[in-house]
């Protein structure tokens, strides 16, 4: 297990008029090399609740456990879990601040207390991988468009080559194209170096594209933790929660209520395509 | 951290004080202040202490709450009185090398304290339970007259309006940035003086770019909604004294009276204090 969440509870403004309970004891496991994704309609405590794993905010109660350790213990070292738990956080272009996009994405290993060399080596990695390219790297980052800020953004954690990578909503306003890429580029990380990957998306389609497990949050609630496709079957529940399937599920499921043979298993296009095509191909061999 | 920063705050809840016209609190909290300034013997001291202290009970705003206003300005308190009780020439009290205090500096001192944070309760109390809508209207109101000299009123109090408005959304923005960068191994609390102050660079910069986007965008609301400043602009909710109102100004007038009074009596009476 690399993340134990053990009835976590998170209290915002405790105390006041404004209080708000975001998170009602929440129990979590990941484990190592996992790709997860994490869905829920606005509000529901996404962002408090992964925040809550590279120790940003402090729960009001309960425990998280990091590798078997007790990270609010007092002889626990924050510094190497932020290390070692990359967050993207929401609209993470907000955060530059450097005169170059090379500057800028070095911040976080340079503060990792690496030496030149390993610094530059991974600055350039991070870049690479995110598809900003050798024209871009001495730009100032308040130059770029808004796709490429969140890309060097990005590059800023993942220079930092966390063991968990967490996202927060990273393709938000992206076009189709630059969402697809930056996507892929992490599930070929996850693959490559198994790293732990948590998505938080509102996006059906890219949780059914990459990840093979999901968490759904309600109301400061985890009211689902199951393989991808056990929870897409239950789209109706879904639906109650102001979410959705994705839309290959609706297709299926119509199919399938017609009387047509088709497994609901599939979650992407591609799946559903070569379903609908073995059961016609069935159909012919059996005429 | 940054969230108990609470100076200009609204705070909703169902009191009569949140109920009271927004000039009479305006007005009333200058007077309030007025008033602590004019007090320096103990009796002027309890008057105002009664005064606040069930203000504050009317008010329904948790104590708690109040009273963490108070962290944004104790560096300023402190420094305050440390300079009042040792710089303040007079009957040396004690010596402390080559400091010493009087008893005069210790009671500036004292007072001093006491005053600086009855402003802040004061002041804050009356942002507490006035919207910032209601704030403005009720200041663009009693400067009014002022236009005549030809004083911009309506846009000073949009201004200071906006201004409170955006100190919550800044303090969120600031809360953000700075987890942002924390993940990112920044560090803010350790280290000298040089070291904090580099360390704000990765903050102040997004801050900055932030604050002018936001102020962009709502520039650009404004006018899409045809704002235009004051001329000729009506109000949806014209500001009305009810009796509540009237009933206030009297306590005020009262309270007034009798701080003024004890203060002018005290003075010429020999102090035993
Ligand atoms: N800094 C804060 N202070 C007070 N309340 C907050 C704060 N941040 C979030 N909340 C509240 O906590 C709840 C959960 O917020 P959170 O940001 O975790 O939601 P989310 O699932 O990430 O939503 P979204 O999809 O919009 O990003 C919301 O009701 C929100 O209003
Ligand atoms: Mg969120």
């Amino acid at each position: 297990m690399q993340i134990i969440f053990d009835n976590v509870h998170y209290v915002y403004s405790s105390g006041t008029s404004f209080e708000k309970h975001a998170l009602k004891g929440i129990n979590l496991k990941i484990n190592k090399g996992e790709f997860i994704g994490l869905i829920g309609h606005t509000g529901s405590g996404k962002s408090t609740l992964i925040q809550h794993m590279n120790g940003l905010i402090k729960a009001t109660s309960g425990k998280i456990y990091f590798n078997g350790e007790d990270i609010y213990d007092k002889n626990f070292d924050m510094r190497t879990l932020r290390s070692k738990v990359g967050l993207v956080f929401q609209y993470p272009e907000h955060q530059l601040f450097e005169t170059t996009v090379y500057k800028d994405v070095s911040f976080g290993p340079k503060n990792l207390g690496l030496d030149k060399l390993e610094v530059d080596l991974r600055t350039y990695e991070a870049l690479k991988m995110v598809g900003i390219g050798d024209d871009l790297i001495d730009a100032s980052p308040f130059e770029l468009s808004g796709g490429q800020k969140r890309r060097v953004a990005i590059a800023g954690i993942l220079a930092m080559q966390p063991e968990v990578l967490i996202l927060d909503e990273p393709t938000a306003g992206l076009d189709p194209r630059g969402r697809d890429e930056i996507l892929d580029q992490i599930a070929k990380l996850h693959k490559e170096k198994n790293i732990t990957v948590i998505l938080v998306t509102h996006s059906m389609e890219d949780v059914a594209k990459y990840v093979d497990r999901i968490l759904v949050m309600n109301n400061g609630n985890l009211v689902m933790d199951e393989e991808k496709v056990k929870i897409f079957s239950r789209y109706k529940e879904l639906e109650k929660m102001h979410l959705a399937a994705p839309q290959v599920t609706y297709v299926v499921n119509a199919l399938k209520e017609k009387g047509i043979p088709v497994s609901t298993d599939v979650t992407t296009v591609d799946e559903a395509k070569n379903e609908i095509l073995k059961v016609f191909k069935d159909k012919i061999q059996k005429i | 951290m940054i969230r108990d920063i609470t100076i200009g705050q609204y705070y909703p809840a169902d009191s009569v004080l949140h109920r009271l016209d927004p000039r009479l609190k305006l007005s009333g909290t200058l007077l309030f202040i007025i008033s602590i300034f004019l007090f320096d013997t103990f009796y002027g001291y309890i008057a105002v202490t009664v005064f606040l202290v069930s203000v504050i009970k009317m008010s329904k705003v948790p104590l708690k709450y109040i009273m963490r206003g108070l962290k944004a300005i104790i560096v300023i308190l402190l420094f305050t009185m440390f300079f009042n009780l040792f710089l303040t020439q007079g009957d040396v009290l004690v010596r402390l090398g080559f400091l010493k205090i009087t008893r005069q500096g210790l009671y500036s001192a004292i007072f001093m304290g006491i005053r600086l944070t009855y402003l802040i309760l004061g002041s804050s109390l009356m942002t507490f339970t006035t919207t910032p809508n209601q704030l403005t209207d009720g200041l663009e109101k009693l400067l009014s007259p002022l236009r005549r000299i030809k004083v911009p009123v309506h846009e000073i109090a949009m201004m200071m309006s906006i201004a409170l408005r955006f100190i919550p959304i800044l303090m969120e923005e600031t809360d953000k940035i700075m987890k942002a960068q924390m993940a990112r191994g920044a560090d803010f609390e350790t280290g000298g003086v040089i070291k904090r102050a580099k360390s704000l660079v990765p903050l102040l910069v997004p801050l900055f770019v932030s604050a002018f986007r936001r102020a962009n965008d709502l520039a650009m609301a404004m006018e899409a909604r045809c704002y235009h400043g004051g001329d000729g602009r009506t109000k949806m909710k014209p500001l009305r004294y009810h009796r509540i109102d009237y009933f206030a100004y009297l306590i005020l007038l009262i309270y007034m009276t009798i701080v003024i009074a004890i203060s002018v009596i005290e003075n010429r009476l020999p102090s035993f204090l």
